[in-house]
C-alpha cells in the first residue's frame, strides 16, 4: 500500500497543531461567505439552498431521452437536468451521415436539429430548473441556440431560464474530443459566452476539469488545469470580446470530477475556490465579490466505477457524493453502478440519485458548512495540493498560457505520463481496487447480472432514416437564406460574432452538419469533416 | 510482433489505448497507433498496408456492431490469420457474442498488463 496523495505527496500516519502552522483563519480560510471562500459562498450553507440533485440522460432517440428525463423527475430530480449528447451530434455531423448510422443514440442524446431539441423537452420545462447540456464543445453554439428558439416559441423570457448548455474546447485535448479544429471549437465558445453576456442570459459555460482527470490527470494536475482553463477563457474575454472582467466571469463554472480518495477529493474543492478567489481579486481585479466566487458542480468519477462486482459501486458512489456534499458544491451527477457496462439503467439511475437523497436529507451531512474545516489533516491537504497545483500552474503560464501548452505537447505529456502510472500502481497493486486487484473473484461467481441498457443497430439506423425523411418535409427557403447569411458572416473574422445567424439558421431548422458545414467552408476547410458528403447549397 | 492499435468509429474515449500502446512498446512489440476516427476498412487498409500480426481494438461500452463490420471486411480480406483483440468497457452477453464473432479474445477493464502482454507473446509464439 501506498501512504501517498495521488500527485506524490506522503501522508502521514497523524497529523496535529504543528502541520497547520502557518494557517490564519481570516486569510486563509474565513467564514462562509467571506473571502477566500476555502469555506464556501454561504453563510448557511445547504440550508439557504440544496445542491442540485441530478443524473446524466441521453440513449435512444430524443422520444427515448425524454422519456428518461421524466422518470428522473419521477425519482426526485427537481432542481436540474442534465443531457450528454451523442458521438455523432458532438462532432456536429448529422445522422444521416454514412458515418453516423451505427453510431446515433449511441451513449447520448442525437440533438442535432431543433425539431430534436423540442422532442427532448416535450412536456418539461425550461425554468424553474437548471438547463445542463454536455457533450463537447462544437455543439455549444447550437445548443445555446436551440434553447433561445425554444423559449421563443414558449413565450418563456430568456432571463427565467438558467443551466449551462455551452462546454470549453478544452475537452477536445482530455479525451472529449470532437472532430472541429481547435481554433474553430474556440472561436465558436467565445461567441456564444460573449452572446450570453450582451444579452443578459444567466446560463453557464461548463469549463470541465472533470474530462482531464477522467484521463488519468491526478488532483494537483486537475486543479492547475480548472484554473489555467479560467485564466485563458476569462482572459480571451476581456482581451479579445471586450467585455470587462466582472461580466465575463457571469458564464464560466467548473464542473470538477471526485474520486474515492476522500479527504483528498475534498482538499481539492477547498483550494480550488481559494485559488480562484485570490486569482479573480488579484490577476483579474475582480470589483464584484461574486466574481471571486467560482460556481462548482461535481460529477462522481465513472473512473472509478468498476467492471468487476458492480455492486461494489453503489458503495463507491455513495463515499464520492458524501464528499461532494461535504465540500459544498452547486449541483452533483453521480456515476452508476453500472457505468462500466452501459448508460444507466433505471435500477442503476434510481440507486445513484437515492444515493444522493439519503447523503442530503438522512446523514445530517448538509445541515452545517465546510464540517471538515479546521481539520489538522484536511487543513494541511488543501495547503499541500494547492501548493503542488501551484507549481503546475507556474509551468503553464511559462509556456505561455493553457492553449500554448497544448500547443507545446506539455499538457498531452503530462497526461499520459500519469495515466501510465495509474495503471502501473494497479499493477504492482500499490494501490488496491476491491474487486479488481484485490480480493478478486472468478466471472462465474458474480453474483448480480447488471441489466444493461443499450441501444440496437437498428435503433441507431432508425435514426439516421428519420433524419434523412424528415430533411425532405422542411421548408427549403428559409434554410438556404439562414445558411447564406451564417457563410457570409463566417467569413468576416474570427471576432465577428456568428451567434445570430446561428440562433437564425437553427430556427430555419438547419441541421448541425449544415450550420457547422457552412461555418467551415467559410474558414476553407471542407463542408464535411470527414470530407465523405458534399454541401447541399450553393455558398 | 506487429500490432495495429485503433479506436472504432467516432469514440474518443483514448486513455485505455494509449496505455495499452505504452504497455505494449515497452514489452517490445511493434505497435502501430491509428487513433480516433477509425472506420473498419480504415484499420484493414492499415493492417494489410502495415502487415500487421494482430489488431487490437478499443471500445467504450459502444461500437460492438463496428467491429462487426470490421470481421466481415477482414473475412472479406482473407485476414483470417490475423487475430482480433478487443479491450475496454463491452458487457460480457457482447464478450460471448463478439467471440463467436471471430474476435480472438476480450480483455475487459481491470485486466491487468501481464495478461494482455503474455496472451499477445502467445500468439507471437504461434504465429
Amino acid at each position: 500500500m501506498k501512504y501517498a496523495t495521488d500527485y506524490g505527496y506522503e501522508i502521514k500516519p497523524v497529523y496535529g497543531p504543528r502541520d497547520v502552522e502557518g494557517l490564519e483563519y481570516e486569510r486563509d480560510l474565513g467564514d462562509p461567505g467571506r473571502f477566500p471562500y476555502t469555506r464556501g459562498y454561504h453563510a448557511q450553507g445547504y440550508r439557504s439552498r440544496m445542491w442540485t440533485r441530478r443524473m446524466t440522460a441521453g440513449l435512444g432517440s430524443s422520444r427515448d431521452t425524454n422519456a428518461v428525463l421524466k422518470k428522473y423527475r419521477e425519482m426526485g430530480q427537481h432542481g436540474g437536468i442534465c443531457v450528454i449528447h451523442d458521438r455523432v451530434s458532438s462532432s456536429c455531423i448529422d445522422a444521416d451521415h454514412p458515418l453516423a448510422r451505427r453510431e446515433n443514440g449511441v451513449l447520448g442524446w442525437p440533438g442535432s436539429s431543433l425539431a430534436e431539441f423540442e422532442e427532448l423537452m416535450d412536456d418539461i420545462p425550461l425554468t424553474g430548473q437548471s438547463i445542463t447540456v454536455l457533450g463537447c464543445c462544437a455543439p455549444s453554439t447550437l445548443r445555446l441556440a436551440y434553447v433561445v428558439a425554444l423559449a421563443e416559441a414558449r413565450g418563456v423570457d430568456l432571463a427565467e431560464i438558467h443551466g449551462s448548455v455551452t462546454e470549453s474546447p478544452f475537452g477536445n485535448v482530455f479525451g472529449q474530443t470532437d472532430v472541429q479544429p481547435f481554433d474553430l471549437d474556440m472561436k465558436l465558445f467565445l461567441d456564444a459566452s460573449e452572446y450570453i453576456v450582451r444579452n443578459g442570459i444567466r446560463m453557464r459555460a461548463g469549463l470541465v476539469g472533470q474530462h482531464f482527470q477522467e484521463s488519468g490527470g491526478n488532483n494537483a494536475q486537475a486543479l492547475a488545469i480548472e484554473l489555467s482553463m479560467l485564466k485563458e477563457i476569462c482572459g480571451r474575454l476581456v482581451a479579445e470580446r471586450g467585455l470587462e472582467f466582472d461580466d465575463a466571469m457571469r458564464v464560466p463554472y467548473q464542473l470538477v470530477s471526485i474520486g474515492t480518495r476522500f479527504f483528498e477529493e475534498i482538499a481539492k474543492v477547498r483550494a480550488l475556490r481559494r485559488m480562484w478567489a485570490k486569482m479573480a481579486k488579484e490577476h483579474f481585479g475582480a470589483k464584484n465579490e461574486k466574481s471571486c466566487q467560482l460556481l462548482i458542480a461535481v460529477h462522481t468519477s465513472g473512473r472509478t466505477m468498476t467492471y468487476q462486482q458492480p455492486l461494489n459501486n453503489i458503495a463507491r458512489c455513495a463515499i464520492e457524493t458524501l464528499a461532494g456534499a461535504m465540500v459544498g458544491c452547486t449541483a452533483l451527477d453521480n456515476a452508476t453502478l453500472d457505468n462500466a457496462y452501459a448508460e444507466p439503467s433505471a435500477l442503476a439511475a434510481r440507486m445513484s440519485l437515492n444515493t444522493q437523497h439519503i447523503v442530503a436529507v438522512e446523514t445530517g451531512v448538509a445541515d452545517v458548512v465546510d464540517p471538515l474545516a479546521g481539520s489538522y489533516f484536511v487543513e494541511r491537504l488543501t495547503h499541500e495540493v494547492e501548493t503542488a497545483a501551484y507549481r503546475v500552474l507556474e509551468e503553464i503560464d511559462a509556456l505561455g498560457g493553457l492553449v500554448a501548452a497544448i500547443e507545446k505537447g506539455y499538457i498531452e505529456t503530462m497526461l499520459k505520463r500519469e495515466a501510465n502510472l495509474k495503471f502501473q500502481e494497479l499493477n504492482s497493486k500499490e494501490r488496491l481496487v476491491v474487486g479488481v486487484n484485490h480480493l478478486v473473484i472468478p466471472p462465474e461467481e458474480e453474483m448480480f447480472q447488471v441489466p444493461v441498457q443499450a441501444i440496437e443497430v437498428s435503433d441507431a439506423e432508425a435514426i439516421a432514416k428519420r433524419m434523412a425523411d424528415w430533411k425532405k418535409t422542411r421548408d427549403m427557403a428559409p434554410i438556404e437564406a439562414s445558411v447564406r447569411r451564417l457563410h457570409a458572416d463566417a467569413e468576416k473574422g474570427d471576432r465577428f460574432n456568428l451567434m445570430p445567424a446561428i440562433i437564425d439558421a437553427v430556427k430555419a431548422y438547419a441541421t448541425a452538419g449544415e450550420i457547422m458545414g457552412a461555418i467551415r467552408l467559410a474558414r476553407g476547410l471542407s463542408y464535411d469533416p470527414f470530407k465523405l458528403i458534399r454541401c447541399p447549397y450553393e455558398l | 510482433m506487429k500490432v495495429i492499435l485503433s479506436m472504432i468509429g467516432l469514440d474518443s474515449h483514448t486513455t485505455g489505448a494509449e496505455v495499452v500502446a505504452t504497455l505494449l512498446r515497452d514489452a517490445g512489440f511493434e505497435v502501430v497507433y491509428l487513433g480516433t476516427n477509425q472506420t473498419p476498412a480504415m484499420i484493414v487498409d492499415a493492417a494489410i498496408e502495415e502487415d500487421a500480426d494482430v489488431i487490437g481494438i478499443s471500445l467504450h461500452a459502444s461500437n460492438f456492431a463496428l467491429v462487426d463490420d470490421l470481421m466481415d471486411l477482414i473475412e472479406k480480406h482473407q485476414l483470417t490469420d490475423v487475430p482480433v483483440v478487443c479491450g475496454g468497457h463491452v458487457p460480457p452477453q457482447q464478450i460471448e457474442r463478439l467471440l463467436a464473432r471471430g474476435v480472438a479474445k476480450v480483455f475487459p477493464p481491470g485486466s491487468s498488463g501481464n495478461a494482455i502482454v503474455d496472451y499477445l507473446a502467445g500468439l507471437a509464439c504461434r504465429a
